[in-house]
């Protein structure tokens, strides 16, 4: 039983220290996903979305 | 369609897979390292899949953008079985598996349920984004696994040589993927890993595949000479 706690206890420090490290990565991150398996190409990331249109102001 | 470069990393990489699972079943090591087999024979599956996405979309649709994150999802599944393999073959002899399996377990819905957390503030996105979001942090739940099956390796004395090698290669491609994150992430510039991530992809595969082509299953490596001073 307290192998089994030994296991969890270590499958949690695993756990924050490996969200540290992607903490750390990504501190300057702009909200990029990052991962790839293979080597197939990485798809281009989403367009930003356009800025609301402006209206011209009324003219007199 | 992407450039003759990015075909030719793909293609290239998808055939060092290839080489892979024949290299194994060439050298009846196929069922050993079932789990690293199956993770490239799903990779190989995928980048099918991926091809006739990106044929029939373009890189820019969000159709190949959804397929590629749900695959890669799958994939790093696997890659996280597959490194969990490898700790079972390590820890084998210590008869710690049941231990490793628990600790596979709770590691693994641990990281499920705070990339749930995480995604779980926007409904619309939680169907999209936990799939990658998991994907990510198993990601770096992966790198810190295999650094610490390195720390294993050196304090165990592993001398199966195709067992070091292929944990070493497992590191060093973690270690690459994590590099190109923050590169990405420091720099904003996605043209920076376009080239990068691919040939990373590449990487893997091969030097999986010359471990078990030079290698045979008995191979051991020797142990690095004690300075001891005759008397």
């Amino acid at each position: 039983m307290s192998r089994k706690l030994g296991a969890l206890v270590l499958a949690l420090g695993i756990l924050v220290g490996a969200m540290g490290i992607k903490t750390a990565l990504s501190s300057n991150s702009k909200g990029t996903v990052m991962m790839a398996n293979g080597p197939a190409p990485l798809p281009f990331p989403p367009p930003k979305p356009a800025p609301p249109p402006t209206t011209p102001p009324p003219s007199n | 369609m992407p450039g003759p470069i990015d075909l030719s990393i793909w293609f290239l990489g998808t055939a060092f897979e290839l080489l892979f699972v024949v290299c194994s079943l060439a050298r009846k090591s196929f069922l050993t390292y079932l789990f690293l087999n199956l993770y490239l024979l799903i990779s190989i599956a995928v980048s099918t899949g991926r091809f006739v996405f990106l044929q029939s979309y373009g890189q820019g649709s969000s159709q190949y953008r959804y397929f590629y994150y749900y695959s890669d999802a799958l994939l790093t599944l696997t890659l996280f079985c597959a490194l969990i393999s490898l700790y079972s073959r390590v820890f084998g002899e210590l008869r710690t598996g049941e231990y490793v399996k628990w600790g596979a377990v709770f590691l693994l819905l641990g990281t499920a349920g705070f990339s749930y957390a995480v995604v779980a503030q926007s409904a619309e996105r939680l169907s999209t984004d936990f799939a990658y979001e998991l994907s990510q942090n198993l990601y770096f739940v992966g790198l810190v696994l295999t650094y610490i099956l390195w720390g294993a390796v050196l304090k165990l004395r592993e001398t199966r040589t195709r067992l070091v090698q292929i944990i070493l290669s497992l590191g060093l491609y973690f270690s690459g993927y994590a590099a190109s994150y923050a590169l990405m992430n420091f720099s904003g510039r996605f043209s920076i890993i376009r080239y990068i991530c691919p040939v990373l992809g590449c990487f893997l595969p091969l030097s999986w595949s010359l471990t078990i082509l030079r290698n045979s299953e008995e191979s051991r490596l020797v142990p690095a000479q004690l300075v001891a001073v005759p008397r």
